[in-house]
């Protein structure tokens, strides 16, 4: 059989290879390159579109002309996004520390394991699972089965599932690298195993856990599905967001410049550390 | 307890404060796991169990009746909502097939086209970005864009290209389809990326010293080694994609109705059997669809090298 076809493959090759090789190559580049070009312009004309908008009188309308402030002097004067915001800034700053904690302890613990397949899976099911989906499962499980008092602990708990996994991912990575043989070594010379770890694994790890807690943050920042289900009477930015953009329409200008304000302060940020991450990662 | 006077014994300078030597005795690494394990299955997997049990329960008077039922299955499929959920698995598809027509190419070429690191951090930054904003004005923004009197209407009516707007722009499968290809494209490019980016160049040079021209190269050396990476870039779009209700609901205007947005009413309404046994729909064709794509690619390839491929 393979050999047949070898035989086959041999006498089509020597028909195609010249054309082939010269015509069709670069043609699929020009195609690769158009298609990213497209899905990419998908992604960020909507977010400059929405930052030109934020000066336009009527957001909605297609033409940003007259260009004016008003947005951004109605959102000055409507303090009703303050609350939300501080809610997102500090919850996702706590599940941002838990991530970092939890993902350090299980994840090195993890790469210790001799199978750890089992293990892994579970850890990463929430990302085989939509999030809209989690967010009506703990619903139901907190709220009618356990009959709890929802509120901001729910939310903590569903952004939690959210950004753990991707945490934990990030750990992984870089611990299955470290090298256990330098903590032989270390414990050959007398160190306790508090000194090992924070003298020898805590060095290598650190820049998985700083990620860790970068990712964790802005995971949790703009969670919506489960927020959404899981909040009780508590706000987010992401459900303030969400609250204006669904039902009432005269409120969409406040959150287009709300969301040009936070994008201009956050779209920084994430570029350069996106950017020496990624640098970082593939020098290392 | 056994570790604490284990280490207590064997620890090598007796001196030392006792706080110290407790923290020496704890062994995190033997205790993390398990303690993980189980409150994670207590946050991750009973919820999945209870929403499909609980779709067999009724809810009277605020009060869980624990008498198990078909009413509510029986009233989805009454009420035609089973439609519902052939349309959300119809959308998603399509999406996840255009995603992947369009992702393919492009990780290929960024994986093993572009010579410049620079530029290829640059993309791999911004493609990371999307994961990381918030969803509803990103969406929201489109209706400026696609409405009856938005930028690309605007456009058209004043180059003399149309008299009247068009109006499937927005409010239609349309705009829901557009809304949701830049929201799931990073999903599909990263896991390809990666799996190419792993393939020895070696590998296709061979290819080519050896005469395969590059479709020969491409169907018999980049897609099997690729497909760990496909099969995960497949999972991960359609899993959200499954859910989806932002985009339907800012974009579809009440016409597009998908799973996600039943949920979405399905609570608001207090119905919560109903919206377990909704939700029960997703995961079960999820379910359905990772199963197919087990046996489609088995052959070749194992669940464990696909995760080998996402953890590089």
């Amino acid at each position: 059989m393979s050999t047949m076809t070898l035989t086959q493959d041999r006498a089509e090759r020597a028909q195609t290879k010249r054309h082939s090789r010269l015509g069709q190559s670069t043609g699929w580049i020009t195609l690769a390159k158009v298609f990213g070009v497209v899905a990419l312009a998908m992604i960020y004309i909507p977010l400059l579109w929405l930052a030109v908008m934020s000066f336009a009188a009527s957001p909605l309308s297609g033409v940003p002309f007259p260009l004016t402030l008003d947005n951004y002097r109605q959102l000055g004067g409507d303090g009703r996004w303050l609350p939300p915001l501080w809610t997102s800034v500090w919850l996702s700053g706590l599940v941002a520390l838990v991530c970092m904690l939890i993902a350090t302890v299980v994840g090195r613990s993890i790469t210790r394991m001799r199978r750890p397949g089992g293990v892994i899976l579970l850890t990463l099911l929430p990302l085989f699972v939509p999030g809209l989906t989690t967010g009506a499962a703990l619903f139901i499980f907190l709220r009618t089965i356990l009959e709890l008092k929802l509120g901001i602990w729910s939310i903590f708990l569903g952004q939690l599932v959210w950004a753990l996994p991707f945490c934990m991912l990030l750990i992984l990575v870089i611990a299955s690298r470290f090298d256990l043989r330098l903590l032989e070594a270390a414990e050959d010379l007398g160190a306790s195993p508090w000194r090992r770890f924070w003298d020898i694994e805590m060095p290598i790890l650190r820049p998985g856990i700083f990620g860790a807690g970068i990712f964790g943050f802005l995971l949790s920042f703009n969670e919506l599905p489960r927020s959404l289900f899981l909040r009780g009477l508590e706000t987010t930015l992401p459900i303030y967001n969400w609250a204006m953009a669904a039902s009432q329409q005269s409120q969409v200008p406040i959150i287009f410049s709300l969301t040009t304000i936070i994008l201009a302060v956050t779209l920084p940020v994430m570029g350069a550390f996106f950017w020496v991450l990624f640098v970082k990662l593939d020098k290392s | 307890m056994t570790s604490l006077s284990r280490s207590d014994t064997s620890a090598p300078s007796p001196r030392r404060p006792f706080a110290k030597r407790l923290l020496d005795g704890l062994s995190p690494s033997r205790l993390a796991v398990p303690v993980f394990l189980l409150s994670w299955s207590f946050l991750v997997l009973a919820p999945l169990v209870v929403i499909v049990l609980f779709s067999f329960l009724q809810v009277k008077a605020y009060r869980v009746v624990y008498v198990p039922t078909l009413d509510t299955w029986v009233s989805l499929i009454d009420s035609g909502r089973w439609m519902t959920a052939v349309r959300t698995l119809r959308i998603g598809l399509t999406m996840t097939v255009i995603e992947l027509l369009l992702a393919f190419p492009f990780a290929l070429w960024l994986a093993k086209g572009c010579k410049s690191k620079t530029f290829k951090s640059v993309i791999i930054t911004l493609l990371t970005i999307p994961f990381f904003l918030d969803a509803s004005s990103r969406i929201i923004v489109w209706r400026s864009i696609l409405g009856t009197n938005g930028a690309i209407n605007t456009a058209l009516m004043s180059l003399g290209i149309t008299d009247s707007p068009i109006d499937w722009l927005l409010y239609s499968e349309f705009a829901v389809h557009f809304g949701l290809l830049g929201t799931h494209f990073p999903t599909m490019v990263f896991p390809i990326f990666m799996s190419i980016a792993l393939i020895d160049d070696d590998y296709i040079q061979a290819s080519q010293d050896l005469g395969a021209g590059p479709a020969q190269t491409l169907f018999n050396i980049i897609l099997p080694m690729a497909l760990p990476g496909i099969v995960a870039g497949i999972v991960f779009t359609l899993v959200p994609l499954m859910a989806a209700f932002v985009e339907p609901q800012l974009l579809g205007g009440g016409f597009v109705d998908l799973l996600g947005n039943s949920v979405n009413s399905a609570l608001q309404q207090l119905k919560y059997p109903t919206a377990a046994a909704l939700s029960t729909v997703v995961v079960a064709l999820l379910g359905l669809c990772l199963v197919v794509l087990i046996l489609v690619t088995r052959k070749r390839h194992d669940m464990a090298s696909m995760f080998m491929a996402i953890r590089r």
